[in-house]
């Protein structure tokens, strides 16, 4: 079963094994994690093609969080975690010396499992990242406010009380609220670590569609448990398991013809 | 039983209880302490008692009823009391303030129940106030206004209008004295101090000495003016004296400078009892203390008390917020971190004492010797900062209550969630960014906890600040209208000390119980509402921070 397209649902069909440099929005080359003596990531290698949404999914504790995290070096808050191999964002290396970490962090944003908005109005968490830059300009933050708000799908609900606390909202809200936090500062890349798990159907759907939306101008990556969800939102989907990528292809690939025994024995729920 | 035993009632009965216990403890000493303390400024009733003294002379007693108690006839028979009929086995005997302290020796004298011949309850009593001497009581007669002795009718309103002339004038003499006047002698104190200190310097040329000398003399010549308007005030208000019968029968010449206040207590209603309930409470709180603070009221007390805890919770939160922000969020997490905060935790184990000499050792031979030695080399061997004063006893309060405000900040950035944490450095914040705008607004309340801890230990302790500044008695303020305005260097009163102060160490232990009580109120109420300043700033922080509850 060697990558054949055969479906008709597939639209931009890439190959993910021949993606120029301009199409690559990451590429991860050798990665290998340990947690203390326990090695989480095993030679992980895969590009990541741009403006693309990628679901990166597989049973519990295989690996794809941490992965995940290490795209934006969330990992390096962990004690004890050691990182070899690189990840290339626009050809550079961001686990080089040289990079500065705030820095890539505002290039790759991140939306995590549970909804964290900070303690503050719902405008001053949308422009926290903003205000990190030094931007205090009245208008330009407004701006970018409602460009944020409104690109996270949430400005109709918010508009009228930008300035009531952010944990007045409702958790697929709140959820939504930490999108339009994350794109206020536009980042190249966004990674979303299982952002609707927390969430109930309806508010799961509201940020479905704005997965779908959100690649006209962003790189998503997201994780998921949900393999419906991966197959609704992706176009690439990577299985992993035990800390290593299995198989890496497209999403209708991956789901109607995968080419190991493990992925097929996942997405039909033997196990998982 | 053994059902009910298992259902555990038992158990919430006995929980019950202690809190019950504990909160009828509290209650009782603030009932307590409220009741003795407040019903000081009560206009009691004055008596005059007929009594038989024991060779059967009869003589006549005037004042307010103290105290009471039982005393067993036989300890008095052993005492050399004799009984013209043999009484039960106790004779109630009566505790009586007498007043009229330089006619009359005591004060205070016990009488017995079987000596009264009869009691009444005369209108025409007064209790005099007086700065010196006491209290006095009697019969007002007559006024003498100006060596001119005023025979009328009623006596009360005239007496009135006299004393409010005396009383204006008294105080606007006392309002010159220290305002004016203290300026003027803390100016002449600074041009000293100025000379002294070119002459060390060796700068004292003949144009700077002519320059002081007469910056010296128009100070000289403002002085003798206000001097001489001083004592033209204190005249006039000495100018008028009232002639009051006391109880030995005789006429006693008061002048009426010396009078604060004049009541008819056996006259007054409910309504003006309760006025003037108020009206001493007021002064009891905003007068200064007089005659070896027995009497008068303790207003530098309060105010040194909430002064030097105010300064202390402005040095200690900062310190302890850093500290324990380092000890949480930098230091690397191992044997030698935890060691650390050990010996933090039990820093607030060590008895106050210690920190009050720790305090004039360190801070204050040495530190402030120092600082003497460096900035005010002019003044010695007059120390100024090389003495206790209140800065140091706030600095010791603070390294005192340090560990409280660490271990709780520390508890407080414990709790923030980590997803916020997280949150703010994937948006591209640096730690010290999320700590500054997120964390440490979120630990806040928690802050305010230790702070709450910190003040109310801090204005309960007197032992150590015994060592560090507190006197008896401070003849200014710690701020006045002086410049620089705070002096921070100025020893200060407290009321824990003035409670051990008058309680113990006056001389006068009968006149000065009640004040010891209305003091301890005072001060209960002076933590409570710092305390509550403090609660309430709190709650109003987790408001804003509620999320902490998820």
């Amino acid at each position: 079963m060697i990558s054949i397209d055969k479906s008709a649902m597939s639209t931009n069909e890439i190959d993910l094994n021949n993606l120029s440099q301009e199409e690559t929005a990451l590429e991860i080359r050798n990665l290998d994690l340990k947690y203390g003596d326990k090695q989480a990531l095993f030679d992980v290698s895969m590009k990541i093609p741009e403006k693309q949404v990628t679901a990166f999914i597989g049973p519990s504790g295989c690996g794809k969080s941490t992965l995940l995290r290490c795209i934006n070096r969330m990992n390096d808050l962990v004690d004890n975690c050691h990182i070899g191999g690189e990840i290339l964002l626009n050809g550079q290396n961001i686990y080089d010396k040289k990079v500065d970490v705030a820095a890539l962090r505002r290039n790759v944003g991140m939306v995590f499992q549970r909804p964290n908005p900070f303690p503050k109005s719902i405008y001053e968490n949308v422009v926290y990242g903003l205000r990190l830059q030094g931007v205090n300009n009245r208008r330009a933050l407004d701006e970018a406010a409602e460009r944020s708000l409104r690109g996270a799908a949430i400005w109709d609900e918010v508009k009228d009380r930008l300035h009531d606390n952010a944990f007045g909202l409702s958790g697929g809200q709140q959820q939504r609220l930490v999108i339009a936090r994350a794109i206020a500062i536009e980042p190249e890349v966004l990674l979303l670590d299982e952002p609707t798990s927390a969430l109930d159907p309806i508010s799961t759907l509201t940020i479905e569609e704005l997965i779908t939306d959100l690649k006209s101008k962003y790189t998503v990556v997201i994780v998921t448990h949900n393999m419906q969800q991966a197959a609704r939102v992706s176009d690439q989907t990577a299985f992993m398991y035990m800390g290593e990528l299995v198989e890496y292809a497209d999403t209708n690939t991956i789901f109607t013809t995968p080419k190991t025994r493990k992925t097929e024995d996942y997405i039909t729920g033997r196990y998982g | 039983m053994g059902k009910w035993f298992k259902s555990g009632s038992p158990w919430i009965w006995m929980t019950g209880g202690a809190v019950s216990i504990s909160l009828i403890a509290v209650l009782g000493l603030l009932l307590m302490i409220a009741w003795r303390g407040l019903s000081y400024f009560w206009p009691a009733e004055i008596y005059q008692w007929e009594l038989n003294d024991q060779d059967g002379q009869q003589y006549t007693l005037i004042g307010e009823i103290y105290d009471s108690e039982e005393v067993p006839t036989e300890r008095l028979v052993a005492a050399g009391h004799q009984f013209d009929q043999a009484p039960g086995d106790t004779v109630k005997r009566y505790l009586i303030k007498t007043g009229n302290r330089e006619f009359v020796g005591l004060d205070f004298r016990w009488i017995l129940a079987t000596d009264i011949i009869s009691r009444s309850k005369p209108d025409d009593i007064a209790v005099i106030e007086r700065s010196k001497n006491g209290d006095f009581y009697g019969y007002p007669v007559a006024v003498i206004e100006n060596g001119q002795r005023l025979e009328l009718k009623d006596v009360e309103s005239s007496l009135m209008s006299h004393i409010e002339r005396a009383v204006e004038l008294n105080d606007e003499a006392v309002k010159l004295q220290k305002s004016e006047i203290g300026s003027i002698n803390y100016a002449l104190e600074k041009l000293r101090l100025k000379e002294r200190g070119y002459e060390l310097d060796n700068k004292l040329t003949d144009a700077r000495k002519l320059e002081l000398e007469t910056a010296r003399s128009t100070l000289q010549a403002d002085y003798l003016v206000l001097e001489k308007q001083f004592f033209a005030l204190r005249e006039e208000a000495g100018r008028d004296s009232v002639i009051i019968k006391d109880m030995r029968g005789l006429e006693v010449t008061l002048k009426l400078d010396s009078i604060l206040d004049v009541t008819y207590a056996n006259r007054m209603g409910l309504l003006s009892k309760v006025g003037h309930w108020f009206v001493g409470m007021g002064r009891f709180i905003s007068d200064d203390p007089r005659e070896a603070n027995t009497e008068g009221g303790v207003f530098p007390a309060i105010f040194g008390t909430v002064f030097m805890v105010m300064l202390m919770a402005v040095i200690v939160t900062p310190f302890g917020v850093i500290a324990a922000i380092y000890l949480h969020e930098y230091a690397k997490k191992g044997p030698v971190t935890k060691m650390i905060r050990i010996a933090v935790i039990n820093l607030a184990g060590v008895p106050s004492i210690v920190y009050g000499v720790f305090g004039l050792g360190f801070f204050v031979y040495m530190f402030g010797g120092t600082l003497d030695q460096l900035f005010y080399p002019e003044a010695l061997p007059a120390p100024t900062f090389g003495s206790p004063g209140v800065i140091w006893s706030a600095l010791t309060l603070a390294i005192l209550t340090l560990p409280v405000v660490i271990v709780s900040t520390e508890e407080g950035l414990s709790r923030i969630p980590s997803a916020v944490r997280q949150g703010s450095l994937a948006l591209g914040a640096t730690k010290a960014e999320t700590l500054w705008r997120i964390v440490i607004p979120m630990a806040s309340p928690a802050i305010m906890t230790g702070l709450i801890l910190a003040v109310a230990r801090a204005a309960g302790e007197v032992a150590p600040l015994m060592l560090v500044g507190v006197v008896k008695l401070a003849p200014t303020l710690p701020i006045d209208m002086n410049f620089p305005f705070v002096h921070l260097e100025r020893k200060f009163m407290h009321l824990g000390f003035h409670i051990y102060d008058v309680g113990f160490q006056s001389p006068n232990v009968e006149a000065a119980r009640p004040l010891v009580y209305a003091t301890s109120f005072l001060l209960v109420s002076v933590i409570v509402s710092l305390n509550l300043t403090a609660i309430g700033v709190r709650n109003h922080l987790r408001e804003k921070y509620r999320s902490l509850e998820h």
